[in-house]
């Protein structure tokens, strides 16, 4: 055990050196400083801000719907003249982002029940979350406005019917059903909800097994390149000591790493999101239909990870033996980091259970693709699906665990090279 | 005199090449056996064999009776192998590397301070122990990897090239120091293209020649039977 230990904490010191401290350190401050930079540029969309309106019109309606702008919180900059291009120009200049031209006779057409037109420009200084926002209150305004004014005119029309019901004569109560639980709710507002709750956790499993991996690989082709592999298999300690405990200190690293990354994306993604917090009544209907992550569900998926991160180690040591030196290590991280790309990518845009036979059996086959299928599966309940996926992993795990102390246990260590030359393995 | 190391008929083949045609030799306590030969003649090939970096296709290896194919480990408890690149871990200081080493023979914490501490006296890098080993040049780091591969006292101590990268100096001190260790019992098997290391060095020596012995004996005994004046020509005459 003495001598594990020791060549553990050699991994572990090896493996944490200042170029990584510093690379950590930086990448969390470059996540926490844009993270705070979005906030900024959120709280800032979010504040009183300034719309220029040039009214043609004069009327009550148009200064009614001045009215509503400013409850809506912006401030209005009231543009001279009667010209719309020159009010344009003159909002260009200004740093007004929107510019609301209200036409003459919008009042008596309106009144007329006449469509009559007010035109809105945008004025389009960057393409951050924040300035659009900017141009969806305007337009939620305007959509008040339309509601408010159809509304008053259904009223005087039809005093003894609700508005709502005129305009909207079919009502629907919408049900989400989730096993044998329902809620009442939009399937696509809980998607939704679920969704941006969800996506932190394909990229942590993301991060931590390419970490994990990418250590791994790294710290066998260092050996070889530094040559130090040759003193330290003759050393007494069983070879599958000094395999293990470079796997083992590949992920302890790699968590390490990867907690300190979600720390940055934390940081950022609050920054961008505002901390949104659920609503109660989304809350109730997520608890409801059971759409949360029971402590059940955590270890499952701690499970998966785990697994996951053990297979990507494994991999990871038999192509590091493959490599001569560092740089044919990044070259052989390939085929592992494409392994990882698919079912993560896959997991944002695809449902791998409504793809066809081949690719879902393909899908399937990857190992890294059961925890990113774990957290779906958890959450809807199919948990022999995740149990299935964590046994397959640890099949899978066990026969590479058995090739990678072949090799090590054989002079295959030191004379199995893949040279991309001669496009073959010499064994 | 006890027998330590008893190679038989050893064979190696990397595919169809045959590295080692089938060699014969032994190493008695004490003894500094050196292998002389051109490049690809067999030599590392051997000394990997022997420190159970290599397995043989053929023949068999015994070190202090142990098997080699049978008990790799309890060989690796008995041995310590210079290879000829080998380089130390750059982010570790000189000392700590040392440390390292230590504790894979030491069993308390006192043997393995012994054991560095022996390891520095041979070392003598003096302060520069306390640097990280990237900072060392290339003779810094070759009596460093001498100094770990000797302050475990060994039963067998396998040095391929142990002078090279040194200069005239740090050679000269490298080979009393591996001198001083056989005079305390420690075996040493050792490759070099040097023949004066060799005469000044080696109590017998083996001609290798294409995966094969061509002779062995002592410096002296080899000059005597070919006529020849030095090694080099001893080698030239055993190859015709």
């Amino acid at each position: 055990m003495k001598k594990f230990t020791n060549l553990l904490f050699k991994e572990i010191r090896e493996l944490i050196n200042k170029q990584l401290i510093i690379s950590l350190l930086m990448m969390m401050a470059i996540f926490y400083f844009i993270g705070q930079m979005a906030k900024t540029e959120m709280k800032k969309a979010a504040a009183t801000q300034k719309i220029s309106v040039m009214d043609l019109d004069q009327s009550e309606l148009s200064r009614g719907l001045a009215g509503s702008l400013k409850t809506a919180n912006f401030e209005i900059e009231w543009s001279q003249g009667k010209d719309p291009e020159a009010a344009v120009q003159a909002a260009k200049k200004s740093d007004a982002y929107l510019l609301l031209v209200i036409p003459q006779g919008f009042g008596e057409s309106v009144a007329r029940f006449e469509q009559k037109e007010i035109t809105t420009y945008t004025f389009l200084r960057s393409f951050s979350i924040g300035g659009i926002r900017k141009s969806e209150i305007l337009r939620a305004v305007i959509t008040a406005t339309n509601n408010y004014l159809s509304d008053n005119v259904l009223k005087r029309k039809v005093p003894d019917v609700s508005p709502d019901i005129l305009k909207s004569p079919i009502k629907t109560k919408d049900y989400v059903i989730v096993k044998d639980r329902m809620a009442e709710g939009s399937a696509s507002a809980i998607s939704g909800f679920v969704y941006s709750q969800s996506i932190i956790i394909p990229i942590i499993l993301f991060m931590i097994i390419m970490y994990s991996s990418q250590m791994v690989i790294s710290a066998i082709a260092m050996e070889k390149q530094n040559k130090t592999l040759e003193t330290l298999l003759t050393v007494p300690i069983p070879r599958t000591s000094i395999v293990t405990t470079k796997m083992l200190a590949a992920g302890i690293v790699g968590l390490l790493s990867a907690a300190i990354y979600m720390i940055g994306m934390k940081s950022y993604f609050g920054g961008i999101t505002g901390d949104v917090r659920a609503s109660a009544a989304m809350s109730g209907v997520i608890k409801q239909l059971g759409l949360t992550l029971s402590g059940k569900g955590y270890l499952l998926l701690g499970i998966a990870l785990f697994f996951a991160i053990l297979c990507g180690l494994a991999m990871a040591t038999i192509l590091g033996v493959l490599a001569e030196d560092f740089r044919s290590a990044q070259t052989l991280m390939l085929p592992l980091m494409l392994m990882i790309l698919i079912p993560y990518l896959l997991s944002f845009f695809a449902d791998v259970q409504s793809l066809p036979l081949p690719a879902k059996l393909l899908v399937l086959a990857i190992p890294f693709s059961h925890p990113f299928l774990a957290t779906p599966n958890i959450m809807l309940g199919r948990y022999p699906a995740v149990i299935y996926g964590i046994l397959y992993m640890a099949v899978v795990f066990l026969v590479l665990v058995f090739i990678a102390a072949r090799i090590f246990s054989t002079d295959r260590v030191l004379t199995m090279k893949l040279r991309w030359g001669k496009k073959k393995v010499v064994l | 005199m006890t027998i330590v190391l008893k190679v038989e008929g050893l064979k190696k083949s990397y595919g169809t090449k045959e590295a080692l045609k089938g060699i014969d030799f032994e190493v008695q306590e004490g003894e500094i056996f050196a292998l002389i030969g051109p490049n690809g003649a067999g030599k590392t090939t051997t000394l990997r064999i022997v420190s159970t970096l290599l397995s043989p296709s053929g023949g068999k290896v015994t070190l202090l009776g142990y098997d080699l194919k049978k008990e790799p480990e309890k060989i690796r408890e008995n041995i310590s192998y210079l290879p000829e690149e080998a380089g130390a871990y750059r982010n570790l200081k000189g000392t700590d590397y040392l440390r390292f080493m230590a504790n894979f023979y030491a069993d308390t914490r006192e043997k393995a301070d012994e054991t560095v501490r022996r390891g520095r006296d041979i070392a003598e890098l003096g302060t520069a122990l306390n640097d990280k080993v990237g900072t060392y040049s290339k003779g810094m780091v070759r009596k460093l990897l001498l100094a770990r591969a000797l302050m475990t006292k060994p039963k067998m101590a396998i040095l391929d090239e142990p002078t090279s990268g040194l200069d005239v100096i740090n050679s000269l001190e490298v080979r009393e120091i591996i001198k001083k260790f056989a005079k305390e019992g420690i075996s040493v098997l050792l490759s070099s293209h040097n023949m004066l290391e060799i005469e000044f060095l080696s109590d017998r020596v083996a001609l290798i020649d294409k995966g094969r012995i061509l002779d062995a004996g002592t410096s002296q005994g080899l000059k005597d039977k070919y006529q020849a004046p030095n090694l080099e020509v001893v080698f030239r005459s055993a190859l015709r």
